[in-house]
């Protein structure tokens, strides 16, 4: 039949078309868990704490050993625990051992290379099995298979024999004395009863479930589900072996975009943001979110490309070096576009202060003295063109850095600076999976094509060792993944390296890290542009929140909901 | 008409290849996926060896497209490390279903395709009916009432909504309706995400969730649709049996819908046909900013780290459909159309 | 989507045709595109833009456009500066003349790149029929099947950062500029290649196509001064609304940071740049949002009102 009326034909159509909609949109996804929820049959029962946490990346893995995304680090203090985590003073301490090794208490050894560890007795995985030295030895065993495909086996290839002589000792043999220890060991452990058929079995533990849902766990919380794309869920663990979490369920969403992520945290959408840049800090405390900045090691560093075949002439000269570094005006950057929130650092280590002692200071700004040690160095603005050269070469330079906005913001301004005093500044916007190519894949950086390059670095924080400019890493046709991309052969610098990385005694360690400090200083290697701290955004439900820069979320076991 | 749709579908087959030839090229030289797999730092030099060649990213680029398409389970690989390939393969190739696995998490293509593509199908499908439904509204009004003031006002408007690139509509919904609707106490939609985890993920969390990104779609595609109704209405209700449906003394709303509108909306199949496949892509800027997890998210991901499984994976399945979607159109718009004959 | 009118190839006649001479095509179509209010306000809006992007540069120097002073970052709109500073400092107002030079320059020469290839396409299968047209379809469906966004996407990072910049006119054009070009350009000339190609096939039946042939002229003379003419309708409307669409392509793809990078400015990627600054300093976006919205509104309807205005089938003159 024809229905004439035109208004109630709309309303069959609307009505036919949202029930078609129902009928096939998404059925109800029950809250899984693997407890039972308090059931809602008395009135009226507690609501339950649930707190969101905004990722901008989704991690790959769950599981230790297989990413070194940040995102997945964090991760791990929410249903994984180190041996031993670091606090908000980036200050080691004992978590699943009952103290940390060191040579007074025989944790040590004499030679350096022998390492002991006394696990506490009372630690069980959320399945009620106890957590033993077994799990570590599986975990290392792991880690150096060939058969699987972990994202790194560093430190775990420089052991060379672990051993069990009771379930709650630990001994470790590295090859050689092994100074970052402490630092790189033991971050987040494999549950040995649950993936050691898998492994036997399938001869590898790549495809393993637990991998990506871990619902094994040894923290606070304990995983429940994780959908691609979209979110994860941990809910309280409640056979945990220390003091029970106060929060019901820690929600994880994926929001790529960051404005996506600031409207969220305004909305009041969620507790937690991450990555916040600093031009959102003004308005998110606006909004009455709290701003916890942590240092985490991480600086944003210009390289320098020191070489005679590759490099740029004028860069050969160290007058020309600090000439080009003290014509920015660095502090001016950090205060105007960084809204005075980081500072300049001055040393690789400025986070890590007893290696930068006495503590240097940046190079200042002084563009009146830059132009006179290019014009002492033999660079002169001949031809009136506003670039200086010498020998017929222009000093004009390669810069690249990675797409982000905030640094194609600051090469505009270097540039501008730069001309300043007779330098060209070509500035190169690299996409990061191109930008980080190696040589052997025809990587622009890796090749040598840009005399200075920069990103975000940073020691193997909280240990000072470092690795890039050694003599051995420049990259070559025979030696494609070498990672000296800034083809610095220095002896005296390469010899502190190699030597720091083995002195076990601190002491030692400090001073000789005292002198690459110098040394990269007087050399005007490298230039320190801003402090790059981790940068959260936190909402005013939650208390009790600390941050460490290494293990980021180390008292989550604490945090709790404001009533 | 049997032969007519083994003769599309035949010729859906090299173009299958082509297209992924083309897109295997272009994948392999866009940089290196092993690069940012260091997490905040570069990969480690021996690390980067050892997955280079536990990923089967080593071999040269034929090797690799032979082994994506028939599977290396034939050829044996070298795991660990030592030059000799002892191992054998695993992977079984396209042609015998198997798609490979994502480079960043080893989970096999079509399952990570797979969890997706539901999500991205509510959100497409809604937009596309209420984009519909919209239109025909819109563009029937707007020629029959051509020229007159509120025509030229919602024209207007609906360019104005075509003008603006999509980021910025979404943008701008979300901040008025989620952000400042909630300061001003004002009721208020949700920012970002499918559900609120505090309620669960039941199907009105999910349509809740759904009305901003339908909405920012739907103002960018209405002008489109709507101006073509507009145009074949036009061309109708010019025709010879419209005239006679009026003489006739039909009332002026059957001679609209029943023999105007039926008929104009039959190009619309046409462009729907062709445009219900592409709707797989997702829209991969609406999915970015509202956090939805859909392919287009998916596909943006995964680029930027240059997962070619899982990009390879994505667009052949596209194109496999568009191939499906455009012999399906064809056949019916002929069943709806009796004066189009599909001849050899 | 786009209609494919049949071609007409003699004037229609006034009502009154005894006391009116006829009128000729120019007319004709003319007659009809200012009856659409709206496309003659497309076409006044956009000589007023142009004006403002390359008269523009008459009064302020690109050194001007560049300038970053971080002391003055984030200003909003004052005398001194009438659209407000971004974020290093920077003059919105120049910026917004010469970014949109890069805006409208992309649109454009992407449009050539997407016509000529797709016209070229379209005729020699069109017109050759058989194995040619075999081949050059499956190669235009091939490219159709991968929705444009993800092609735009996969050829941004292949290209991006293996194009040195150009040095033209003694200005420097970053080389991803080439590349936005470029890409867009090969992204977009299939529908354009799609109904070149239906246009060639009604058209090179006709009697005068069969009289030319007879009379031995060449198979280029044939199509591209007999039919090509012929066809030109569709091809403006579909090269006008091109420009549009090139330049939206631009935005989205400086959305995903795959764009021209700066400090080169474009439209897109200034409004790319206010994302997070869409409360606190709206005058980021606003100008150049505005300008591109009125600059795609404009070309919209000429292209509607030029649509409207060729297609012999609406019969309201």
């Amino acid at each position: 039949m024809f229905i004439k009326n035109l208004p109630l034909k709309l309303i069959v159509i609307s009505a036919v078309f949202s029930l078609i909609l129902t009928a096939c949109g998404p059925k109800v996804y029950p809250v899984a868990s693997p407890e039972p929820l308090p059931v809602e049959t008395q009135a009226p029962p507690a609501e339950r704490k649930v707190v969101t946490l905004i990722y901008t990346q989704e991690f790959d893995y769950l599981s230790p050993l297989y990413t070194s995304m940040w995102f997945a680090w964090t991760a791990w203090q929410i249903y994984n625990h180190w041996a031993w985590e670091f606090d908000e003073n980036n200050e080691p301490f004992p978590r699943l051992v009952t103290e940390i090794p060191s040579t007074e208490n025989g944790g040590i050894s004499e030679d350096g290379r022998v390492i002991t560890m006394k696990l506490r007795d009372d630690i069980t995985w959320s399945d009620g099995e106890p957590l033993t030295a077994d799990d570590f030895i599986f975990t290392w065993e792991m880690a150096v298979s060939p058969k699987n495909t972990v994202a790194t086996t560093y430190p775990y290839d420089a052991i060379e024999s672990i051993t069990a002589p009771d379930p709650q000792t630990v001994v470790i043999t590295f090859t050689d004395p092994f100074a970052p220890w402490l630092a790189n060991l033991w971050h987040g452990i494999l549950p040995a009863h649950v993936l050691q058929l898998i492994y036997d079995t399938e001869g590898t533990i790549d495809n393993a479930d637990w991998l990506k849902n871990p619902t094994v766990g040894c923290g606070p919380y304990v995983f429940a589900e994780w959908e691609s794309g979209s979110y994860a869920r941990f809910i309280r663990n409640e056979n945990y072996w220390g003091t029970p979490a106060k929060i019901d369920e820690i929600f994880i969403r994926f929001v790529p975009d960051d404005a996506s992520q600031v409207a969220a945290l305004k909305a009041g959408d969620a507790d937690l943001g991450t990555f916040i840049s600093y031009a959102d800090v003004n308005t998110l405390q606006d909004a009455g979110l709290k701003i916890m900045i942590e240092p985490s090691g991480y600086s944003e560093w210009m390289f320098l490309m020191v070489n005679e075949e590759k490099g740029h002439p004028a860069f050969l000269d160290v007058n020309v070096r600090r000439a080009f570094a003290m014509a920015i005006d660095f502090d001016g950057i950090n205060r105007d576009l960084h809204f005075g929130l980081t500072k300049t650092p001055a040393s690789f280590w400025d986070a890590l202060p007893v290696y930068n002692d006495p503590p240097l200071q940046p190079y200042p700004y002084d563009p009146v003295e830059a132009k006179r040690l290019l014009d002492e160095a033999g660079w002169v603005d001949s031809d009136g063109d506003g670039v200086r050269e010498k020998d017929g070469v222009k000093l004009e330079l390669e810069h690249a850095t990675t797409i982000r906005e905030d640094r194609q913001d600051v090469q505009a301004v270097m540039q501008q600076q730069l001309a300043e005093v007779g330098i060209k500044l070509n500035v190169n916007p690299v996409d990061d999976t191109l930008y980080f190519a190696s040589y052997g894949e025809n990587g622009p950086a890796a090749r040598g094509e840009y005399d200075i390059q920069e990103w975000s670095d940073g020691p193997l924080f909280p240990d000072p060792d470092i690795y890039y400019w050694l003599c051995d890493q420049i990259p070559s046709d025979d030696n494609p993944s070498g990672e000296n991309w800034f083809y610095i052969c220095d002896e005296e610098l390469d010899r502190l390296i190699q030597l720091q990385s083995t002195q076990v005694d601190a002491v030692e360690r400090q001073k000789t890290i005292s002198q690459i400090n110098q040394l990269f200083y007087d050399k005007v290697y490298i230039i320190g542009m801003w402090q790059d701290p981790d940068v959260y955004a936190v909402g005013s439900r939650l208390v009790n929140v600390k941050f460490s820069g290494v293990t980021m979320f180390f008292n989550i076991g604490e945090w709790d909901l404001a009533q | 008409m049997t032969r007519y749709i083994l003769q599309r579908l035949l010729q859906g087959i090299p173009l299958l290849f082509i297209i992924s030839i083309i897109l295997f090229v272009l994948m392999m030289s866009m940089g290196d996926p092993v690069a940012t797999m260091g997490g905040r730092r570069v990969t480690r030099a021996f690390d980067y060896e050892r997955l280079r060649r536990q990923l089967g990213l080593d071999k040269p680029i034929h090797t690799q497209y032979l082994y994506w398409l028939i599977g290396n389970d034939w050829a044996k690989v070298d795991l660990d490390g030592d030059g000799i390939a002892e191992t054998t393969g695993v992977r079984h190739g396209v042609l015998r279903g198997d798609f490979g696995t994502s480079l960043v998490n080893r989970k096999p293509v079509m399952e990570v395709i797979g969890e997706r593509l539901p999500n991205t199908l509510i959100l497409m499908l809604a937009a596309e009916g209420f984009i519909i439904l919209g239109s025909l509204l819109i563009g029937t009004y707007s020629a029959l009432r051509q020229y007159s003031t509120l025509d030229h006002l919602t024209t207007a408007l609906l360019f104005i909504g075509y003008s603006m690139p999509i980021f910025f509509i979404a943008l701008i919904s979300m901040y008025l309706f989620a952000v400042l609707f909630k300061r001003w106490g004002l009721p208020y939609l949700p920012t970002v995400g499918m559900f609120d985890p505090q309620v669960g993920k039941t199907t009105s969390q999910v349509m809740l969730h759904m009305i901003l990104p339908v909405l920012s779609m739907s103002i960018v595609s209405f002008a489109a649709y709507s101006r073509y109704i507009r145009s074949t209405m036009l061309e109708v209700m010019s025709q010879d049996y419209i005239r006679t449906a009026k003489s006739k003394g039909l009332p002026r709303r059957e001679v609209i819908f029943i023999h105007a509108l039926k008929n104009a909306s039959l190009p619309i199949v046409t462009v729907v046909g062709l445009d219900l496949p592409l709707l797989l892509g997702g829209a991969v800027v609406t999915e970015r900013i509202f956090a939805w997890p859909g392919m287009g998210r998916l596909f943006l991901d995964h680029v930027s780290r240059l997962d070619l499984p899982v990009v390879m994976g994505i667009l052949i399945l596209i194109a496999a459909a568009v191939v499906v979607f455009q012999i399906i159109t064809d056949i019916v718009y002929a069943w709806l159309d009796p004066r189009i004959r599909y001849d050899t | 989507m786009e209609t494919t009118p049949t071609p007409f190839k003699i004037a229609a006649f006034t009502p009154d045709e005894l006391e009116a001479p006829p009128l000729t095509l120019t007319q004709l179509t003319w007659r009809r595109f200012r009856r659409h209010k709206m496309a003659v306000f497309g076409v006044i809006t956009l000589i007023l833009l142009v004006a403002y992007a390359f008269g523009g540069a008459l009064i302020f120097s690109e050194g001007y456009a560049n300038h970053t002073d971080t002391t003055l970052r984030l200003n909003s709109p004052s005398t001194e500066h009438l659209f407000g500073t971004d974020t290093i400092g920077r003059d919105i107002l120049a910026r917004t003349i010469y970014g949109g030079q890069i805006s409208i320059l992309i649109g454009l020469i992407a449009v050539i790149i997407e016509t000529v290839v797709g016209i070229i396409v379209g005729a020699l299968a069109g017109y050759y029929g058989g194995l040619v047209d075999s081949i050059l379809m499956r190669i235009t469906e091939a490219m159709l099947n991968i929705p444009e966004i993800f092609l735009l996407i996969v050829m941004a990072k292949f290209f991006g950062g293996k194009i040195p910049g150009v040095d033209v006119f003694g200005r420097t054009y970053s080389g991803s500029v080439i590349v936005i070009v470029v890409i867009i350009g090969l992204t977009s000339w299939m529908y354009l290649a799609r109904i070149v190609r239906a246009e060639f096939l009604s058209l090179k039946e006709n009697d005068f196509i069969l009289a030319a042939r007879a009379t031995g002229t060449s198979n280029s003379e044939i199509i591209f001064r007999h039919i090509l003419p012929n066809s030109m309708a569709p091809i403006v409307v579909s090269a006008t609304l091109g420009v549009a669409n090139a330049i939206l392509a631009e935005a989205y793809i400086s959305f995903l940071g795959l764009g021209v990078q700066p400090p080169t400015a474009t439209w897109g990627n200034m409004l790319d740049g206010a994302n997070n600054y869409l409360e606190s300093a709206p005058w980021l976006w606003f100008f150049p949002g505005l300008l591109i919205l009125l600059t795609v509104l404009s070309i919209n309807f000429l292209g509607d009102g030029l649509r409207d205005a060729l297609d012999p089938r609406s019969r309201t003159v």
